[in-house]
C-alpha cells in the first residue's frame, strides 16, 4: 500500500501533507503529554516490532502471500494516540531508508497507514469490544470469543478502510489530472478493495493470534489491560468514555476522505447522473423532500457524515441491546 | 551478525554505513542533503512532459554515478522498491497508453533512485541528525534513533527464528485456511513482541546510564560550509529550471 513519488497529482499529494501534518500535530502533542521518558524504549521496540512482523509474510492463497500493515494491532497495544506517531516512525524509516512510499507521497502513506489504520482499527474493537465481551474468558485462554471477534473485526477494518483510502487518492488523481497521475477507478478499486478484502481476514488472524500470545505471556503490554480512569460527570464522562472515543476516531478517519470527494465531485457528474444525462432522463419531482442535506462545503458534509455515523452507530446498539435482552429473558 | 531483512531487502546495516563513509556525499551536512533532495523529489513529482521526466530521470542516474554509491548496492535496492514502481506503471500503460506508462516509471524512479542515493550516502544516524536539525520534533527524531536500533536487533532475532522453524520442517502455510500455518506465524510474530518487551526494560537502563533525558541529541554539530551550500544551490537550481519549463515559464 506504499505509495511512491510521482504517482499522485500534486494536488491530491498537497491535500494528503496538510491532512497528515494536522493530525501529527495534535497527536504528537497528546502524546507528549502523555508519554513518560521512561515509555520511550517500550513504544521504539513496539514500533521496531511491528516493522519486523511486517516482514512476515501469511500465505493467501494461489501461492500469493500477504503481510501484516499492524496499524490496528500497535493502537490496541499503546492506544490511537501514540500508535500514530509510532507509525510515523515506521513509514518514515522505510521511507527515508528503503525507498518504499515516497516523500511527496509521504502525506498520503501516512495519512492511510499510520492515521486512519490505527484510528479505525483501535475504533472498531473499542466500540465491539463492550458489546460482545462479557464475563471472564474461559481457562487457558487469552480473552472471551467476543473480545477475539472485537480485535479481528478491529484489524480487517483497519486494513480495508485504508485500502479504500488509498483505491480513492488513485482514482481522484487520475480524473482530475487526466490520466497523468494515479490509477483508473475502474483499476484500483476493485483491486485494492478485493485484494485487501481478502488480506484484512489475514491480518485480522494475525492481530487475534498476536494479542492472545502476548496477552498469555506479557499482558502488561497492552494499553487497554491497563486500568481505565473512574467515569466522571457530565460532558466530561462522556468524553473519557471509550465508547465516545471511539467514535470520534472513527469520525476522523472518515472525516480525512471528505476533502477528496469534494475534488472528484468538483471535477464531473456521478455516475447515475451520467447515465440520466446520456439517455436524456430528468429528474422528476421527489415524492418527499428531507429537512438535511450533504451540504455544499466540507464541513457541512462533515456534519451530515457525523450525523449519519451517529445515527446508524446509535440504531446499531439499540438493535444489539435489543437482542441481548430478548436473549437474557429466554 | 546482525543482518537486517527488510522487505525483500537484505542489507548488513554496517555496509550501509560503509557506502556512506566511501561515498563524497558521506563528508556534506546531513541537513543540506536532506534539503536539496527533497527539492529535486518534489519538482519530478510535478513533471509530466516525457522530455522532462526523462530529462530527471538522467539527472538522478547521473547523481547516482558520481555519488560512488556501489551501483550493485543501488541495485538492490532499487529492486527492492520495484513491485511499487511497476503496479503503479503497468496500470497507467494499460489503460493510459504507452507514453503516459513510461512517464510514470521514469518519474517514480527518479524519485527512488534520488532518495536511495541521500539514504546510502549519508550514515543513518546522521540522517535521524539531520532532520532533528530540520525541527522534526523531539518526540519523533528520538523513537526513529531507538527504533532503527532495535529493528537491527529485532530483525536478527527473527531470521534465528525462521532458520528454527525451517528447521523443524515448516514451509510457511499453504493459505488463510491453513490454520497450522497462521498460528506459527502469530507465535513467531508474538515471540517478536515479548522478546522486544524484555529488551525495552534493559534499554531504558542502559541509556539512563548514559545519561538519557528524554532527548537523543546528536554527537557533533556543524555548520553549513561550502559544499553543503553548492550542493543545496545545484539541487534548487535544478529544481527550479525543471519546474519552469514544466510551466512553460522557460520557452
Amino acid at each position: 500500500m506504499h505509495i511512491p513519488d510521482g504517482l499522485m497529482d500534486p494536488m491530491v499529494a498537497g491535500l494528503g501533507w496538510v491532512e497528515f501534518a494536522a493530525v501529527a500535530a495534535v497527536a504528537i502533542y497528546l502524546s507528549g503529554k502523555k508519554v513518560r521518558d521512561k515509555d520511550l524504549p517500550r513504544i521504539a521496540v513496539l514500533c521496531a516490532g511491528i516493522f519486523v512482523a511486517q516482514m512476515l509474510n501469511f500465505p493467501v492463497g494461489g501461492g500469493t502471500t500477504g503481510h501484516l500493515i499492524g496499524g490496528a494491532l500497535l493502537a490496541i497495544m499503546v492506544g490511537p494516540v501514540v500508535a500514530i506517531v509510532g507509525m510515523t516512525v515506521i513509514l518514515l524509516i522505510q521511507a527515508l531508508m528503503f525507498g518504499d512510499g515516497g516523500l511527496t507521497a509521504f502525506g498520503l502513506n501516512a495519512v492511510n497507514m499510520a492515521v486512519i489504520a490505527p484510528l479505525m482499527g483501535w475504533g472498531v474493537y473499542s466500540m465491539l469490544k463492550p458489546l460482545l465481551s462479557r464475563g471472564e474468558a474461559p481457562s487457558g485462554k487469552a480473552f472471551t470469543p467476543g473480545e477475539a471477534f472485537a480485535i479481528g473485526a478491529g484489524a480487517w477494518a483497519s486494513v480495508f478502510v485504508a485500502a479504500c483510502a488509498c483505491a480513492a487518492e488513485l482514482a481522484v488523481s487520475h480524473a482530475i489530472s487526466d490520466g497523468a497521475y494515479g490509477i483508473a477507478a475502474t483499476v484500483s478499486v476493485p483491486a485494492m478493495l478485493g485484494y485487501h478484502a481478502v488480506i484484512g481476514i489475514g491480518e485480522a488472524i494475525i492481530t487475534v493470534g498476536v494479542a492472545a500470545y502476548v496477552l498469555t505471556v506479557s499482558p502488561g503490554m497492552f494499553e487497554a489491560g491497563a486500568a481505565r480512569p473512574r467515569a466522571s460527570p457530565g460532558l466530561r464522562g462522556v468524553l473519557s468514555s471509550r465508547v465516545a472515543q471511539a467514535t470520534v476516531a472513527i469520525i476522523i478517519a472518515f472525516a480525512l476522505a471528505l476533502p477528496l470527494y469534494f475534488i472528484y465531485s468538483s471535477e464531473g457528474a456521478d455516475g447515475l447522473e451520467k447515465t440520466m444525462e446520456d439517455a436524456a432522463v430528468s429528474e422528476g419531482e421527489p415524492l418527499l423532500t428531507s429537512p438535511f442535506s450533504y451540504g455544499e462545503t466540507y464541513f457541512a458534509a462533515l456534519f451530515a457524515g457525523m450525523l449519519g455515523f451517529v445515527a446508524v452507530a446509535l440504531a446499531g446498539l439499540g438493535l444489539m441491546k435489543a437482542l441481548r435482552a430478548g436473549k437474557t429473558a429466554e | 551478525m546482525i543482518v537486517a531483512h527488510v522487505r525483500g531487502h537484505h542489507t548488513r546495516p554496517e555496509e550501509i554505513d560503509e557506502h556512506a563513509r566511501a561515498s563524497w556525499l558521506g563528508g556534506l551536512d546531513a541537513r543540506a542533503k536532506i534539503a536539496g533532495t527533497v527539492a529535486f523529489v518534489v519538482a519530478t513529482a510535478l513533471l509530466t512532459r516525457t522530455e522532462l521526466v526523462l530529462a530527471s530521470l538522467m539527472l538522478s542516474v547521473s547523481f547516482a554515478a558520481v555519488s560512488r554509491v556501489p551501483y550493485r548496492h543501488l541495485m538492490r535496492m532499487y529492486l527492492g522498491a520495484l513491485p511499487f514502481i511497476l503496479i503503479a506503471s503497468v496500470s497507467v500503460f494499460m489503460f493510459a497508453g504507452f507514453w503516459r506508462g513510461m512517464d510514470m516509471w521514469a518519474r517514480t524512479s527518479s524519485c527512488v533512485i534520488a532518495l536511495l542515493v541521500l539514504a546510502s550516502g549519508t550514515e543513518t544516524f546522521e540522517l535521524f541528525s539531520g532532520l532533528r536539525g530540520l525541527k522534526v520534533p523531539r518526540l519523533v527524531s528520538t523513537l526513529l534513533t531507538l527504533t532503527y536500533r532495535y529493528i537491527l536487533i529485532l530483525g536478527d532475532e527473527l531470521g534465528r527464528m525462521r532458520t528454527a522453524r525451517r528447521a523443524r520442517g515448516f514451509r510457511g502455510g499453504r493459505s488463510l485456511l491453513d490454520s497450522r500455518g497462521l498460528r506459527v506465524i502469530s507465535s513467531t510474530a508474538g515471540m517478536v513482541f515479548v522478546r522486544a518487551a524484555g529488551r525495552a526494560e534493559n534499554g531504558y537502563e542502559a541509556l539512563r546510564a548514559r545519561g538519557f533525558r528524554s532527548d537523543m541529541r546528536p554527537m557533533r554539530t556543524s555548520r553549513l560550509k561550502a559544499a553543503d551550500l553548492a550542493f543545496m544551490a545545484w539541487f534548487a537550481c535544478v529544481s527550479s529550471l525543471l519546474v519552469a519549463l514544466q510551466l512553460g515559464a522557460v520557452p
